[in-house]
């Protein structure tokens, strides 16, 4: 196990774990927003989704921890990273500019990352564990996202993690070594659009909720 | 002193087998008990540094810049000659030879030149197997183009940056031995002695050129790959850090050095725009295979090149040389050029410059051709010059390139000074009194991979040793005397700045001992180098200290030697009373005005010993015998 | 005389550091009649000459080819990395991309890995301790194959060489927000596991070139792609993702 160690360890061993997780989250958005698109389809099938959801029983419970654990991950490296890219520089540039390579979203990466952590505690504390039964989540999901506040936290935080993910997608193609000129510019067009799908699929949702409120 | 070469005995192409055969070997066990020092990581030192360590030696590696890897031979754009014959157009060891003998105007030593030949293939083969990115075809073969006018297709190439992979392949190697242990690199220090022991080289002083301390380094064998002295003429295609003083140190200890006059002009580099010029950059020869060189018939033309209708242009190398026009040897197109504009007949803002004009090559082949052949060159001039030569001619100026002189060695690479050997650009020995395009990369990886490594053993197990401890009083001395020079420096404080002086230097030897040299133009060269010596240590100015990172004083070491050195080239270019190669002597030539040798009477090689400040130095001579080939007069006509 | 030759008043602020130990700090000077066609360091050549005869300590920095070649040369200016022009070194950058007027910043490259030596030279040292730690192939002299024995098809050879131009200047360090030497290890990885002679130890070279670089101080790689937008020599970051895989392949293979 040795050879593990050193391997997650080292710089590029972090952004592997970076990327691998940050994958995993592209991947439950996906499947996230896919589930929550039946909010537009009214209250029942809002509430199928929800107990078909839940009758998946141990393998949530699984999924769950499994996200948890991914998020730690992406926290705590992201975390690290963070402090060691800081310190590598310790006598900063008095004019720095962009020469032509960086992004608004790889600029911001650990700062979106941070609200985007803020968020997901206020978004569980809302809706996670609030007390709530498959009935009265729907219900939930209606009067907290109505609230003027809520809903431009939620469309703020949809935006920035569409900033997050607008680099974080071709990015962690390049940090698992798949960047081929023939290839790369279409992931990184399909970055854009993924991140642009969240951003707009989420991001619409409390604007929806209180238009029918 | 009788200089002898120890040109082993044996027909031509058996010598160096024989020598190596000759040559005692040191037990692999006792490797490890010699300490070399090698003065230089180009081309020449690193390869050597690498392949001695790789033998088992210890060795201590110096370099003036921040890395090993930022050595001068790092700029050659070319090539790399090698007698492998792949293209099968007729090349062979021979044709290698000759050419480079002939090329040369048969100055050079024919056993050294021919084991450069020699061993060329073997160069190739060693740096692919380093990962040196030669050029390659389709089917995934090297590819050869043909260089500097020779007939065959023998230079293998990186893009325009042969040197450049060609040093990292060696750095690669003394790397490998730097982490092994093999090598300890001593970067950002220059060589301000050299330490004789017992009539032998046994150690350096050099100083840290970030804390100014002068540090001693004993070993049993000092190997100087120190480059060559082109900055004489302050202006040239040289870095700015490439100097003497190496060398000079050698000399000034009882080194001999070797045709100092033998200098190389470059004929295309981009000219000179004003007095804060600090280098000249180099272009490839190859543009003079599609562009015409021309100036206006009529000296005082200003107007624009493209306003100049053909009847009033001189194309005057096509005039002058009908059946090679453009494409003459270096040394005619320079001096050519030189002639034009020293009578006024010169372009562009100073007067000194000519056009090279694409204006037909761009009608015959059309823009992409030429592109593709020229493009990064094309940019690279618009970025200096800010013209765009593919519709406004490019202009062109000959500027210092590269010297052939340096210290004399014999055939093992060794100086007179028994320990002292010297590679690459540092001797003098294998190019003549003229290098061919792409030979200077070959000479300094043969010399560094496969000809130090054998003779340095022949010497080290030929010879006993005492032991030397860096507390040798002969170090004390030494490090005193760096020192004294150093503070004097330091302490003249006068008016004109160390760059100020160097470029008055620079034009004395572009004027008076150039590409075109005379008796009395020497002479006078001669006195107004004194002059300017003596100016020098009464009037320059240093600022800083001795104590930290100070290129000014750096410099000003330099130029100090510089303005010694200087006189020896005046020197040796006037004693030697013929044309040959890259010196020419206006006194001898032909009916027809080119290069005229005295085979008779300066058919050897001279080697001028130092005999104290301000006095004249020594003329030895080694005779130069061709036992293989037949002398004959170059003709372009 | 060409078109457009003239000459400007700049504004130079110019980092000033003693030592590495000392305090630095940007000192003003204002340069007058800089001829456009100056290369940027002939400027700071003549702003030099003019210190030196006032009896002030000129300005020090690191430069020797002055062609571009050598890696010598580099200051960040007004923020870039070897200044604003793409696929140039310092050197190579000529006054005539800035306007009568202009106040140009001139700093050292910054990263904990390259400490101040004076002024606006660094040490970058660690550049050559990291191919020390598996930056070559490992062949003795002499006994090499015919160089035509293995054939290397053009494109691999030219992708080799594209990685292989790289003159270790460290801009990418410099112009990275995380100072990080991806880019330099990626570009020497890539060029020896491209080629066959660099093959059988490229799982090796991989790891330890990596493992030196990261105890060196450096920083991670976040794929902000500033040092391919300032490499002089235009290396491009797929070199960093055949690093990447590189390391992939060694650790899990």
């Amino acid at each position: 196990m040795n050879w593990f160690i050193n391997t997650l360890s080292s710089s590029i061993g972090k952004k592997l774990m970076m990327a691998v997780t940050g994958l995993g989250f592209v991947g439950f958005l996906t499947v996230h927003l896919i589930g929550n698109l039946t909010l537009y389809g009214g209250q029942g099938l809002f509430t199928s989704y929800v107990e078909h959801l839940h009758a998946l029983g141990l393998l949530i419970t699984v999924a769950e921890l499994g996200l948890l654990l991914f998020a730690v991950i992406h926290i705590v490296i992201g975390t690290l990273l963070f402090y060691q890219n800081l310190i590598a520089r310790p006598v900063r540039y008095k004019v720095k500019k962009n020469a032509g390579g960086r992004t608004i979203g790889s600029e911001t990466q650990p700062y979106t990352g941070f609200i985007i952590l803020a968020f997901i505690i206020i978004h569980l504390l809302n809706f996670h564990f609030a007390e709530h039964t498959n009935e009265t989540l729907f219900r939930l999901v209606f009067t907290k996202l109505a609230s003027p506040l809520y809903m431009i936290t939620y469309i703020v935080a949809m935006i920035v993690v569409a900033v997050h993910v607008s680099h974080g997608f071709w990015s962690l193609f390049q940090t698992l070594g798949a960047n081929h000129p023939k290839y790369m510019p279409i992931i990184q067009k399909l970055g854009i659009a993924v991140s642009l799908l969240f951003g707009v699929g989420f991001g619409f949702i409390p604007i929806f909720i209180s238009l029918i409120a | 002193m009788q200089l002898d070469a120890k040109v082993p005995g044996g027909p031509l192409a058996e010598k160096w087998d024989r020598h190596r055969f000759e040559l005692k070997l040191v037990n692999p066990a006792n490797k490890r008990k010699y300490n070399i020092i090698v003065v230089g990581t180009g081309l020449a030192g690193s390869s050597a540094s690498a392949t001695l360590a790789e033998l088992g030696y210890n060795i201590k590696a110096f370099c003036i810049q921040d890395s090993p890897r930022r050595a001068h031979s790092i700029a050659a754009q070319g090539g790399i000659n090698a007698a492998k014959n792949y293209p099968n157009d007729g090349d062979s060891i021979w044709r290698l030879f000759y050419d480079t003998i002939k090329g040369g105007d048969f100055r050079s030593r024919e056993a050294n030149t021919y084991r450069l030949a020699q061993v060329s293939d073997n160069i190739i083969d060693q740096c692919v197997a380093q990962g040196v990115p030669f050029a390659r075809d389709y089917g995934g073969s090297l590819v050869n183009r043909s260089f500097g006018g020779a007939q065959v297709s023998r230079t293998f190439y990186a893009r325009g940056q042969t040197g450049q992979q060609l040093l990292l392949g060696a750095y690669s190697s003394l790397s490998r031995q730097i982490a092994a242990g093999k090598i300890k690199i001593f970067s950002r220090r220059e060589m301000v002695e050299l330490v004789l022991i017992n009539g032998k080289a046994r150690g350096i002083v050099v100083r840290n050129l970030i804390t100014g301390e002068y540090e001693s380094h004993e070993a049993d064998a000092v190997v100087l790959a120190t480059g060559g002295y082109g900055n004489v003429f302050y202006l040239s295609t040289n870095a700015t850090s490439c100097n003497v003083g190496a060398a000079f140190r050698a000399y000034k200890k009882g080194a001999f050095f070797a045709n100092p006059c033998f200098t190389q002009i470059h004929p295309t580099c981009i000219p000179h725009s004003g007095d804060y010029q600090s280098k000249l950059t180099l272009m490839s020869e190859s543009l003079r295979n599609d562009g015409r060189v021309w100036v206006p018939r009529d000296p005082g033309d200003k107007r624009r090149p493209n306003d100049i209708p053909e009847s009033e242009r001189d194309y005057y190398l096509e005039r002058k040389y009908p059946s090679f026009g453009n494409l003459v040897p270096r040394d005619v197109a320079s001096r050519n050029a030189k002639e034009i504009c020293d009578g006024g007949g010169g372009v562009g803002p100073t007067g000194y410059a000519v056009y090279l004009d694409f204006a037909d090559a761009i009608k015959r082949d059309g823009k992409k051709i030429i592109e593709r052949k020229y493009g990064n060159l094309f940019d690279m001039y618009q970025n200096i010059i800010d013209d765009n030569p593919y519709e406004i001619p490019m202009m062109i100026y000959p500027a210092s390139h590269y010297v052939m002189g340096g210290l004399w060695v014999d055939y093992n690479m060794m100086s007179n000074i028994p320990g002292l050997f010297v590679l690459g650009e540092a001797n003098f020995s294998d190019h003549g009194a003229n290098r061919l395009g792409a030979s200077a990369l070959m000479q300094g990886l043969a010399d560094g991979y496969f000809v130090i490594p054998y003779t340095i053993g022949g010497y080290l197990a030929g010879a006993s040793f005492q032991e030397v401890k860096t507390d040798h009083p002969a170090f004390k001395e030494a490090t005193g005397e760096a020192e004294a020079r150093i503070k004097q420096l330091l302490s003249i404080k006068g008016k004109r700045t160390v760059d100020n002086i160097h470029r008055e230097l620079g034009q004395i030897m572009w004027d008076y001992c150039g590409m075109a040299r005379n008796r009395e133009g020497l002479n006078k060269a001669k006195k107004l180098i004194q002059n300017l010596r003596e100016e020098f240590w009464e009037n320059v100015i240093v600022p800083g200290s001795d104590k930290d990172y100070n290129l000014s004083l750096q410099k000003a070491g330099r130029l100090a030697d510089f303005l010694e050195f200087a006189e020896l080239l005046a020197t040796d270019a006037l004693s030697r009373e013929e044309s040959c190669g890259g010196h020419f002597r206006e006194e001898y030539k032909t009916e027809e005005g080119e290069a005229k040798r005295d085979d008779e009477n300066f058919c050897h090689v001279a080697a001028w010993e130092y005999t104290g400040y301000g006095k004249s130095p020594k003329l030895h001579k080694e005779p130069l015998v061709f036992e293989n080939v037949e002398l004959s007069q170059r003709s372009y006509k | 005389m060409r078109q457009g030759s003239k000459t400007i008043n700049i504004i130079l602020k110019v980092w000033r550091q003693k030592g590495p130990k000392e305090k630095g700090r940007l000192e003003t000077i204002p340069v007058k009649d800089v001829s456009t066609d100056m290369s940027f360091l002939e400027m700071l050549d003549v702003v030099n000459e003019r210190l030196t005869l006032e009896g002030k300590e000129p300005i020090e920095f690191d430069n020797d080819c002055r062609e571009g070649i050598c890696g010598m040369c580099g200051a960040v200016v007004n923020g870039i990395a070897h200044g604003p022009e793409k696929g140039m070194t310092l050197c190579q950058l000529h006054m005539r991309k800035f306007l009568d007027g202009d106040t140009i910043v001139v700093e050292p490259w910054r990263s904990r890995a390259f400490p101040i030596v004076k002024d606006l030279i660094v040490d970058r040292s660690a550049l050559d301790k990291i191919i020390q730690a598996g930056g070559f192939i490992s062949m003795a002299t002499g006994g090499a194959p015919d160089a035509n024995a293995i054939p290397i098809a053009q494109e691999i050879a030219e992708k080799a060489m594209d990685a292989a131009a790289c003159i270790g200047c460290g801009a990418c360090v410099a112009a990275c927000p995380n100072a990080s030497a991806m880019l330099f290890v990626g570009a020497k990885i890539s060029q020896l596991a491209l080629l066959p002679q660099g093959k059988p130890e490229a799982a090796e070279r991989a790891l330890s070139m990596l493992g030196k670089m990261d105890d060196l101080g450096f920083g991670n790689c976040s794929n902000e792609r500033e040092c391919e937008a300032v490499c002089p020599k235009e290396i491009k970051i797929t070199n960093i993702a055949r690093f990447n895989r590189e390391f992939i392949k060694a650790s899990f293979g």
